[in-house]
């Protein structure tokens, strides 16, 4: 069995191979490369710190729990995804929690809670005017695609976060091509509309 | 210049950054219309900040407790694999030899076979012989172990019984095993969740 060093140099594919023949070590490989990617998606649709993680430890127990339905034309990662996004969509769609605070849960009911389930964000932009700048645009657009319907939120994060193309963000999403298209056009306009604000 | 403006879908091939042989028109056009370079600015605008949103990093011990809840089973084709694997040699020479070793023991027992095949009536009594002994055996064994647990009127009842008395009293053996076994992993399981 490769060691966890060559674990890490090893396509999706592989390591799922590895999984499936009860490697622990597969299994926390797969958690590794992607529990930043899921959380920050799950974070970015619910809007909630402690929520996101429940349901992003649901997502992976939910995927790892049944990698033998995993198939294998697919990427691993757009399965993981599809995953996870129906889990947060169930969520919003039992909860109704469709526009929520970027100062907080509207869940929390103490102060702790609403300031442990705010939005941090973090820039490295060299100078304090542009990272003021940066911090700035960065929460609009936090507090724009809040305001999203969930469906534009899932394609907009998954196209210019993850990087994914229309394709895959159709495949993930169990949507045509052209709907992912137009959800994503009206993303950006929303978005665009939203930050316009800002550059006056 | 062409004096038609582009269209949304067409402001969205640029900044999806496509490179088809029709988007070269188009940039041609932003390249002298500047309210068509205004509308694509302001789209790209939001298509930068997108795309230098953060990461967010969620619990350190969300792995462990995922892995808490996840059943890792090793199928038994690599179960066995792995036990062979761990029998066999890691250095290529010593591999060799094995397979050597191997090989010439599989060829040893094939001939040994094909020897015994060719002499089946051989082969037939002294299966027979071997059979009857190990049945006597086996009956006298369960007798005396009746016998001394629950003595002669126990084992005259069942004698009386016949096959079927046997039979059910097999059967109940098993069956309290089975149960026993199944109950103690339960147990077991039971208790390393709670852990």
């Amino acid at each position: 069995m490769p060691h966890a060093l060559d674990l890490a140099n090893l396509p999706d594919a592989d390591v799922v191979a590895l999984a499936l023949e009860g490697r622990e070590a597969a299994h926390r490989e797969l958690i590794r490369r992607y529990e930043r990617p899921v959380f920050s998606l799950v974070f970015r649709m619910v809007r909630d710190r402690e929520l996101a993680e429940d349901l992003t430890q649901d997502s992976f127990i939910k995927v790892l729990s049944h990698l033998d339905r995993y198939r294998s034309e697919f990427k691993f990662s757009s399965w993981l995804f599809k995953i996870a996004n129906n889990v947060a969509i169930d969520h919003l769609r039992r909860r109704q929690l469709d526009t929520v605070s970027m100062d907080g849960s509207p869940h929390a009911t103490t102060p702790d809670a609403v300031m442990a389930s705010a939005i941090e964000l973090s820039d490295s932009s060299e100078s304090a005017l542009e990272e003021m700048e940066a911090k700035e645009l960065g929460t609009a657009i936090e507090q724009a695609i809040a305001r999203l319907r969930p469906e534009y939120r899932s394609c907009i994060l998954l196209r210019h976060v993850e990087g994914r193309s229309y394709e895959e963000i159709a495949t993930t999403l169990d949507l045509p091509l052209g709907t992912v298209k137009t959800y994503i056009h009206r993303a950006r306009h929303e978005l665009r509309r939203a930050l316009e604000h800002t550059r006056e | 210049m062409n004096h038609r403006h582009l269209l949304p879908n067409e402001i969205d091939l640029l900044v999806d950054g496509e490179a088809g042989f029709g988007v070269a028109p188009l940039r041609a056009h932003v390249a002298e219309c500047d309210e068509c370079r205004a509308r694509l600015d302001d789209a790209m605008i939001v298509v930068d900040a997108l795309e230098a949103l953060p990461h967010f990093a969620p619990d350190s011990r969300l792995a462990e407790r995922v892995m808490a809840q996840v059943p890792v089973f090793v199928p038994a084709h690599v179960a066995a694999r792995d036990s062979v694997s761990r029998w066999l040699p890691t250095a290529r020479p010593a591999r060799a030899a094995a397979a050597v070793i191997g090989t010439s023991v599989a060829g040893l027992l094939t001939l040994a076979m094909v020897w015994l095949a060719s002499r089946g009536d051989a082969v037939v009594f002294a299966t027979g012989l071997f059979a009857d002994r190990l049945q006597s055996l086996v009956l006298g064994t369960a007798r005396d172990v009746v016998v001394s647990v629950f003595g002669e009127s126990a084992m005259a009842t069942l004698q009386a019984s016949g096959t079927l008395g046997v039979a059910v009293l097999v059967l109940g053996f098993l069956g309290t095993a089975l149960g026993t076994v199944l109950a103690l992993r339960r147990l077991a399981t039971a208790s390393s969740r709670r852990a």
